[in-house]
């Protein structure tokens, strides 16, 4: 982020929060892509960094989603102090690859953050991907300090009305989200959906306002350019934190997808679990936010 | 060894010594605390002996050390090794500096005063509390004053420059989390800064020998020191310059005796004398020493009047506190892991919040009556702010009194602070009729399950068995102005039930054909 996109949304914002009229001071969308080759890839059996260069490969390379010189936010969930095999957080090898292709396709400036539950700090260190962002030449953020978000109104929201968003998403111009399949106590099941939870500051809103609602309502709003699944380790009871290595899996798979729902409709799936049960999926998909009609897809399978 | 070389050598230990301790508060990445709280610490003299009671015994090295320290050379402690007394010194020095000139006379030590309190506070101790004792000791005075005035502003620097560098996309200077300013402790704070900044521009070091106990238990012990400060009564002029630089007003040159029992050890006296009048050396007792008051049988009776409604009011402080009781908030505070319970902790805590400034989370914070007048400023946790993280054992191992005692990640996993509270009808899902779970969701035990509830709702249960009191579920609980489920503090901690689960590596099951 420079400073001039700073000024620029800072002063959009300011001028949102005393004018109430938002529209222009909404972030700015991604570029149209011609169409991908296909709407979901699915890749299993080997490890993080493999399935990912298979996978994105299949969508017909990083090129399809960053274009040289644009600044890449990757949003993995960093939210519990555990380590890897844990499955509480994004497989770091899986950032650290994700990072990489987003540099070698031109992008200025690749960052990182997440919104943590635990205390940030722990998290990013124990999760092992501070480590990894900076091995692959990344900037990691913070996300817990309220004076990195900035009030962004969602006119068309049905619970939630506004949130402050982070100002790294904000300046972003490709938002590649990278959550874990994990099982979750509160939304049953965390995906890409769930996982842009991180991208905000008040949680608690949409945890007291009908959680489900707002997470079908802030994917309507903010449509992430990828959504890569990270199946590598899946945690399949007591999510999202989890217990022990007891309740992890190694499924060594990876979803990816542009349309948020088709991307957690087929993580449901391969969780175990019908997409149409979790109920923000269902909600996202009824409101055309995208399809988790994943029988009408053009799903490219790949095992290795 | 050359005069002017002592009072160098005790102004350089004064400022390592002091910088390590204002380092361990005030360094907002948390490594100093890590690396020097145990060293710097041990070597702290009340704190030292509290944990030589307290731990059974074991940790009297540094006790001992300094109380050796003491009887080889005088109080030389209170020139280097106590932050707060260099901290006198500081304003003494900005007074030479900016002030009018002071000289300082010699003046009979207020023995009467210094030893009665000391004596009440020994007497409060011995009866499981530590009120006055908290209220004066210096390293828990000097550590609240940094952790409480100093390190607010200090981490709006750092997060106002954090801030800055954000804008242009740097991020390598982390923003800090803050506690809450608690006005109590920051009045508290504020008020000791005043007496013993008043004290010392005023009077020099009348603190060290009015109210500090560890001058006067070191007094008691210096007086019969073997190094001593002795006037040479055939090299000495009369001149006087060697009172007139006392900070500690213990040097009556007429008489040419210097009261070791309230010499600081600062050696300026050594600095000012133009001859060879003064000498630090082995010394036969004769002419250094006043003998001290002696406590006086009447004196002591009138002293036992005065303590034991002292005493009596300030233990009852702790009962009658005013607790919030209106529900979805512990009616006693909750204490740290480590504390063994309230009456433990409360009884060996000094306050200077070591462990405040070690806490990660911020989960720790200060008081001002929370646990009664008799516990005032003693750290809390508040879940309101912050929870404990499951993994964490920071301020156990940082606690210098041993009112927290060390735990390792696996004991600490097993002590139970407090215990959930659920109060049902407050809940996001029975109020509103819609999955809510946060609690669930931020519990590392999986104390709180989520179990079905009306259609296809889930509704927080809990088994407080496994429940370690960490107050992440009072904490992600997004009800307002109450909290649907809290902590409620286990006077006495118990004993948490570990959670079954390996960690072994996780097991492998690649499926055959994607399901859809």
């Amino acid at each position: 982020m420079n400073r001039r996109t700073f000024v620029r949304t800072g002063l959009g914002a300011t001028a949102a929060a005393v004018l109430g009229r938002p529209s222009w001071a909404l972030p700015p969308m991604a570029p149209d892509r011609p169409s991908l080759p296909y709407d979901l890839v699915a890749v299993r059996g080997a490890e993080p960094d493999v399935l990912f260069d298979r996978g994105i490969e299949a969508l017909g390379g990083m090129r399809a989603f960053v274009r040289k010189g644009a600044r890449v936010l990757v949003k993995p969930n960093i939210g519990w102090d555990v380590t890897p095999e844990r499955a509480g957080n994004t497989n770091p090898r899986l950032v650290r690859r994700i990072i990489e292709h987003c540099l070698d396709a031109g992008a200025r400036e690749v960052t990182v953050f997440d919104h943590t539950c635990d205390n940030w700090q722990r998290c990013y260190r124990n999760s092992g991907i501070e480590q990894a962002v900076k091995d692959a030449g990344g900037v990691i953020a913070p996300g817990n300090s309220e004076s990195y978000y900035q009030e962004v109104a969602l006119p068309r929201g049905k619970s939630l009305r506004d949130v402050k968003e982070h100002e790294v998403l904000l300046a972003a111009d490709v938002f590649i989200n990278v959550p874990v399949l994990k099982h979750h106590s509160s939304s049953r099941l965390t995906l890409a959906m769930k996982n842009m939870m991180g991208v905000v500051w008040d949680r608690g809103f949409w945890h007291a306002n009908d959680l489900h609602r707002c997470i079908a309502d802030y994917a309507a709003h903010r449509k992430p350019d990828l959504n890569v699944v990270d199946a590598y380790y899946a945690l399949k009871r007591n999510g999202p934190r989890g217990v022990s290595t007891d309740d992890v899996v190694a499924m060594k798979s990876q979803i990816l997808s542009a349309d948020i729902v088709a991307a957690d409709a087929a993580g449901a799936k391969l969780w175990g679990m019908a997409p149409e049960d979790v109920r923000h999926i269902a909600l996202a998909a009824e409101e055309k936010t995208g399809r988790m009609d994943l029988d009408r897809l053009n799903i490219k399978r790949i095992a290795l | 060894m050359g005069l002017g070389d002592l009072k160098g050598l005790r102004v350089a230990a004064a400022v390592v010594f002091t910088a390590a301790a204002a380092a361990v508060f005030l360094d907002p990445g948390g490594w100093a605390v890590t690396a020097l709280a145990r060293p710097l610490t041990s070597l702290q003299f009340v704190p030292a002996l509290l944990k030589a009671v307290t731990v059974a015994g074991i940790w009297t090295a540094g006790a001992v050390f300094v109380l050796l320290l003491t009887l080889l050379f005088g109080r030389v402690y209170c020139s280097t090794l106590c932050p707060l007394g260099v901290l006198q010194d500081v304003v003494i020095r900005l007074r030479r500096r900016f002030g009018r000139r002071v000289r300082y006379r010699y003046e009979r030590p207020p023995y009467a005063v210094h030893y009665g309190l000391l004596y009440v506070i020994v007497a409060a101790f011995l009866a499981g509390s530590v009120w006055l004792l908290d209220l004066v000791e210096p390293f828990s005075n000097f550590g609240r004053v940094l952790a409480v005035l100093a390190r607010p502003p200090l981490a709006a620097l750092v997060n106002g420059g954090s801030y800055l560098l954000g804008t242009a996309g740097i991020y390598a200077l982390s923003p800090v989390q803050m506690h809450p300013l608690v006005w109590g402790a920051v009045a508290g704070a504020l008020l000791f800064l005043a007496l013993v900044s008043l004290l010392a521009w005023h009077r020099g070091r009348l603190f060290c020998n009015l109210l500090c106990p560890t001058g006067a238990l070191l007094g008691l012990a210096a007086r019969f020191s073997l190094f001593r400060i002795v006037i040479d009564e055939h090299t000495c002029l009369d001149c006087g310059l060697c009172e007139r630089v006392c900070k500690a007003s213990c040097i009556d040159s007429t008489a040419k005796r210097v009261d070791m029992a309230a010499c600081v050890g600062c050696f300026n006296c050594l600095d000012a004398c133009p001859t060879v009048g003064m000498a630090y050396t082995l010394s036969r007792r004769g002419k250094s020493g006043t003998p001290p008051a002696p406590v006086r049988r009447g004196r002591r009776r009138v002293l036992a009047a005065f303590a034991a409604p002292l005493l009596a009011g300030g233990l009852a402080g702790s009962d009658s506190a005013a607790r919030v009781a209106a529900g979805g908030v512990s009616k006693r505070p909750v204490t740290p892991p480590g504390a063994g319970g309230e009456r433990r902790f409360t009884s060996a805590c000094t306050a200077c919040h070591l462990c405040v400034s070690a806490c990660p989370t911020r989960v720790l914070a200060p008081t001002f009556l929370e646990y009664g007048a008799a516990g005032v400023f003693q750290p809390r946790m508040d879940f309101h702010h912050s929870y404990c993280n499951y993994d964490c054992t920071a301020c156990t191992a940082v606690c210098p009194t041993g009112a927290l005692l060390p735990l390792t990640q696996d004991q600490k996993k097993e002590v139970q602070i407090g215990t959930s509270v659920f109060v049902k009808d407050d809940c996001i899902v029975v109020a509103k009729k819609t999955d809510c779970g946060a609690c669930s969701e931020h519990c590392p035990t999986k104390a709180v399950q989520m179990v079905p509830y009306e259609k296809k709702l889930l509704i927080p249960e809990l088994d407080n068995d496994l429940c370690v009191g960490c107050g992440a579920c009072e904490h992600a609980c997004p009800t307002k102005p109450r909290k649907a489920i809290y902590v409620e503090a286990n006077v006495l901690h118990g004993r948490a039930r570990r959670p079954a689960g390996t960690t072994a590596a996780p097991k492998t099951d690649v499926p055959e054909e994607f399901p859809f």
